[in-house]
């Protein structure tokens, strides 16, 4: 037990290393994907559906091929022929194709892909194919997609990645692909039980709609033949996942396929799994062209999304205050292709009752197909959404029971060792230390100047929930150099939260080495080990912990070594900064001589490796109850105090508090940078961040209409917090933290601005627009 | 096809207006280049076809402010950021000065230029809204010549100005403010740094024989097709309540809001109201405040602050936390 909790001697482990690429970002130096040097590449442009659900009865390329410059365009029907039902990919289902294969099913799908030299002429030829449609009904509602036809796919087509969802093969006549049960005690009976005896049902209606991750990076991806093998360089947060995908898609050995990835400009989920690469190795391979692919920035917007959700929630709480019973429908938007939604449907399903101790709890959670881009991960995998429906409902609740929402949630939040809603125990998720700790931040039981001219201010709070990835795979391969720098090699992907330095000090820790010792290698599947994802919030722990193993089993090497020097036995030997020392006999010897010694040579490389997997209980179909549902679960807490503007309906934040778990804090630098970073893209969510569609089609698709939050919109002040209840076999008892205050954070804001105003916003996000007109009917009510 | 066809706008870099102006004269689909802030997004989303782009960055004397007999004299490569900063625009012009200061961002201010602004008509701009209450004229040179053209003419419709083919925007001649009591709204609906859902510049001019009255002068943005100017008369003695009850009432004539993804038109109204309230209360306090000075002096850093919550961000120190 507690067997990562011991401290490597190292002093690595919990210090503010600076970020490994700082000095080149700051610079100008840092070569992303799109900026290495590769060998000379066609340019890739796209020809893209202008209907939301259509047959394709004919695609015509005769005038694109005609134009200058032009080398070859390929359509849909021509890559099915050559590879199948394997051209149909998918993390979830295999229903996509990456070129539309008889018909399209989303305003901006694929249909025909032009190669040539140079973008102006692809540019040129993408707009002169010419495509004849039959149209067909399309389906753009989630509740409507959900209730019957039309139908996106004629049969569900589950992906052999996971096993569980084999029993949904060949289903018909339906847009759902995936439903998540979760049945607990009996809602109804207890419901009604506690109402009878004085206490109170809240029921809502909630919606969060599509966003997009825009990261500042944009999608890219190169790809090429070298005689039978494809090499691939590619913006993505999933190497060994898409060395996987395309070895199966042009059906050879994973030894032939070569992915490297590249430091990413920011993702958030936006590019994992298949995104541009399917494309782009079908196109090399069939072609026997080098085809390299640079999304625009409006079609990344079609790459993928965060999913539309609706939520029908409901929690009653007894005349003491406890949670007795809550309930979520949860409906998630999925678009034309599943993509990795059925998994977010349950991750998302097994929280929907939030963190808090109820014995009855039913929740259904289904993910479903429209007529609409594809939506995939985000930060925070669904649970935001979710979430967004538990804090808003905890929070009425509270205020209908006449108890103040801080002390209500801390009355039923889950403690170490409670059994969650979903059947599994908690460890390492201190909920009541983050709501302590942002409530405290922000003078929760402090005087509120409540009405301040036209402002109105107010204070919320909320707690959040999310299970990490359970099981997955990490490995790590790590070599001490003879001058005792080192070499780590693992397939994690540094896109900004900064693996490249934690896994750095981790391996730094157990061998004593200092900043700058330790290089981290660019994941590339012929160097570097398999590694399920790097998403989710799992590397800190998963691939931290493969690092660490590695770490130690190289230490324990280095040991040896010198005990085999100094004739003493291992056990004897220490390793300190300034080498190995025996203390039967006080010789010493520095790892460079000891290597040079032992290899009689410089320059040589010692190697070990290491692996960490996780395991667990597949929830029961019927129930979604499982006692070992995940490896370790995330915590935090958000609080905000704000002004409501009653004349503009603008929201100004002006205290945000953000608070996560992270078992321990690796660095507390970058952990303070990702509870801040998740907490501003949260403002965004909860303020006008928002995908708009019309019939499919998205109105406002370009950075001219899609609004981030600005410099402008952060609060006046932000409080970041680490909490740390250390993981039991987390590296050094950390656990990782790139979601964790993205997933309160709306319902925090809504919270302090019914704290302002007194109105429920059940809707997302919380316009000027949506404020000012629930003002108005407030007062014509009055 | 031809590969012609599937070229680039062509960028030609005259030294001289003369050349310029011939350019424009004989080129197929010109297209003036001045910052290149908003043409370059256009080129990129599509959206803009010229078959060459004219950039006048190196024609000497366009980079020029001048202090003329009747006020000001802007070349049209002057940056919004200049008339921001500009100490002689500061002292003539306050209020195009508190304008220019609140478009977009340092980054594009540093870059934008005040002819291209103008040129680009939309109807969502800033600096109109104060060029149309101080009465500047646009000067618009051509092959045949150079003519002014009121800016409150200027704006003739959705993305369309009176700038006829051939012609370009030289220069933009402001006249010397006649008042302090000015001021300007700016209100967003999504993010605090997007285009504006409504803005408003006031200016207060007094008027009447004994200077008993006040033009009230004000240029909406964002609010209508293209931006709009109205004025009405405000006895000296009246009531603030008063003043902003007709200066809505007046607006609300002028207001006829395009929906978007910013809001329906209905939100649109209100908040263009609230912009006209805001504007017109800040420089009414300026105007009954006890003038010391003349009615040339700049408008004081208090009032510059007073129109909304925009402008208190700026302030704002947002890592406070660490």
């Amino acid at each position: 037990m507690f067997s990562g909790l011991h401290s490597g001697a190292g002093g690595a482990v919990g210090e503010r290393w600076a970020r490994t690429d700082a000095r080149a970002k700051v610079r100008g130096e840092l070569r992303y994907a799109a900026d290495q040097p590769l060998r000379p590449c066609l340019d890739v442009v796209l020809h893209r559906a202008t209907r939301p659900h259509a047959l394709l009865e004919s695609v015509d390329v005769e005038d694109a091929l005609a134009v200058d410059g032009v080398v070859a365009v390929v359509t849909g029907a021509q890559l099915y022929e050559r590879f199948g039902d394997a051209l149909m990919t998918g993390p979830a289902f295999s229903d996509q194709p990456c070129l539309a294969v008889g018909k399209v099913r989303y305003v901006g799908e694929p249909v025909a892909a032009v190669i040539a030299r140079g973008l102006v002429p692809a540019r040129a030829a993408a707009e002169r194919v010419l495509v004849d449609y039959a149209e067909l009904d399309a389906v753009h509602d989630v509740d409507a997609a959900a209730a019957g036809g039309p139908y996106v796919h004629e049969e569900l087509r589950p992906s052999t990645v996971f096993g569980d969802l084999k029993h949904l093969r060949g289903k018909r006549d339906t847009n759902v692909n995936y439903e998540y049960k979760l049945r607990r005690g009996d809602v109804a009976a207890a419901g009604h039980d506690a109402v009878e005896r004085g206490g109170v049902t809240v029921r809502e209606e909630f919606w969060c709609p599509p966003t997009h991750h825009v990261p500042i990076e944009l999608p890219f991806t190169a790809a090429w033949r070298d005689g039978d093998r494809l090499e691939i360089l590619s913006t993505t947060q999933t190497p060994s996942y898409v060395r996987l995908a395309v070895a199966d898609l042009l059906g050879i050995p994973l030894n032939a396929v070569r992915v490297r990835s590249a430091p990413l400009g920011g993702s958030f989920g936006a590019k994992m799994y298949d995104r541009l690469e399917p494309l782009a190795a079908a196109l090399a391979w069939s072609q026997k062209l080098p085809v390299r692919i640079l999304a625009s920035r409006e079609e990344a917007f079609l790459l993928t999304t965060r999913h539309g959700a609706a939520v029908t929630g409901s929690m009653t709480a007894d005349a003491e205050g406890r949670i007795v019973a809550a309930s979520a429908d949860v409906r998630y938007d999925t678009g034309a292709y599943a993509d990795v939604g059925p998994r977010i449907t349950a991750k998302s399903g097994m929280v929907a009752a939030g963190p808090y101790r109820v014995d009855n709890v039913e929740v259904r959670s289904r993910c479903i197909y429209t007529n609409k881009p594809s939506a995939g991960p985000f930060r925070g995998f669904g649970v935001p959404q979710v979430t967004w429906s538990h804090e808003s409902l905890v929070d009425e609740l509270a205020r209908e029971s006449g108890v103040d929402p801080a002390e209500f949630r801390r009355r039923n939040l889950l403690r170490e060792g409670d059994v969650s809603a979903v059947g599994t125990p908690m460890h390492s998720a201190d909920f009541v230390g983050c709501l302590d700790a942002v409530t405290e931040a922000v003078g929760w039981d402090t005087p509120l100047e409540r009405v301040d001219g036209r402002l109105r201010r107010g204070r919320g709070v909320a707690v959040g929930i999310k299970a990490v990835l359970t099981p997955t795979i990490s490995n790590a391969v790590l070599q001490l150099n003879q001058d005792s720098s080192a070499t780590l090699l693992i397939s994690t992907v540094d896109m900004g939260q900064g693996s490249d330095t934690i896994m750095a000090q981790i391996a730094a820790e157990a061998l004593c080495l200092g900043e700058g010792q330790v290089r981290v290698v660019t994941a590339d599947t012929d160097v570097t080990p398999y590694d399920t994802i790097t998403a989710g919030s799992r590397s800190t722990y998963h691939t931290g912990n493969a690092v660490r193993r590695a770490a130690e089993a190289m230490r324990d090497k280095l040991l040896e070594l010198a005990a085999e020097r100094f004739g003493v036995p291992a056990t004897d030997v220490k390793l300190t900064g300034d080498g190995l020392v025996s203390a039967q006999t006080q010789e010493r010897v520095s790892v460079p001589e000891l290597l040079h010694g032992h290899f009689g040579a410089r320059g040589t490389t010692l190697t070990t490796e290491a692996n960490f997997t996780t395991s667990w209980v597949p929830y029961d179909h019927e129930t979604g109850q499982s006692e070992r549902v995940t490896e370790h679960w995330f915590a935090g807490a958000v609080a905000a105090q704000l002004t409501v503007d009653t004349e503009t309906g603008r929201v100004h934040v002006e205290h945000l508090a953000v608070a996560g778990d992270v078992g321990r804090a690796i660095n507390p630098t970058l952990v303070e940078q990702q509870l801040t970073g998740a907490a501003i893209m949260g403002i965004g969510h909860a303020l006008f961040d928002q995908l708009v569609f019309d019939e499919g089609q998205i109105v406002n698709g370009t950075l001219l209409d899609y609004q981030l939050p600005s410099v402008l919109d952060l609060p006046d002040k932000i409080t970041p917090i680490i909490v740390e209840s250390p993981h039991r076999t987390g590296p050094y008892g950390a656990k990782g933290v790139g979601e964790t205050t993205i997933i309160p954070l709306a319902p925090a804001i809504a919270n302090a601005v019914r704290d302002a105003i007194g109105i429920r916003f059940p809707r997302l996000p919380l316009t000027p627009e949506r404020i000012l007109t629930a003002l108005a009917d407030q007062e014509a009510s009055k | 096809m031809s590969a012609l066809e599937l070229e680039t706008p062509v960028l030609h870099r005259p030294g001289t207006l003369a050349e310029v102006c011939a350019l424009l004269a004989e080129l197929d689909q010109p297209m003036v280049y001045g910052g290149g802030t908003a043409v370059q997004i256009l080129l990129k989303q599509g959206v803009l076809f010229a078959s060459d782009l004219v950039d006048i960055a190196r024609v000497p004397g366009l980079d020029r402010i001048e202090e003329t007999a009747e006020g000001l004299r802007v070349g049209a490569m002057v940056t919004l950021r200049r008339m921001e900063t500009d100490p002689v625009v500061r002292r003539l012009a306050p209020l195009a000065a508190q304008v220019y200061a609140r478009v977009a961002n340092p980054r594009v201010r540093n870059t934008a230029s005040v002819g291209g602004n103008l040129a680009h008509g939309d109807y969502r701009l800033d600096p109109p809204t104060a060029l149309l209450a101080l009465d500047a004229r646009v000067e618009l040179t051509s092959a045949g010549g150079t003519r002014l053209v009121p800016v409150r003419e200027f704006f003739t419709g959705f993305q369309q100005t009176a700038l006829a083919e051939g012609e370009l925007v030289t220069a933009v001649q402001i006249p010397t403010q006649p008042s302090r009591a000015a001021a300007f709204a700016k209100l967003s609906s999504l993010s605090v740094n997007d285009w504006p859902c409504a803005s408003a510049a006031a200016l207060l001019v007094p008027t009447g024989r004994r200077r008993e009255r006040w033009e009230l002068r004000m240029g909406l943005g964002a609010l209508a097709a293209k931006p709009e100017y109205l004025s009405l008369e405000v006895p000296g003695g009246a009531a603030l309540d008063e003043v902003l009850e007709a200066a809505q009432r007046a607006a609300d004539q002028v207001i006829d809001p395009i929906p978007d993804v910013r809001g329906g038109v209905e939100f649109k109204r209100r908040l263009g109201l609230v912009a006209v309230r805001d504007a017109v209360r800040a420089a009414w306090d300026l105007a009954v405040q006890p003038t010391a000075g003349s009615t040339r002096g700049s408008v004081p850093e208090s009032a510059r602050e007073e129109d909304s919550d925009v402008q208190r961000t700026s302030q704002r120190r947002w890592w406070r936390g660490r």
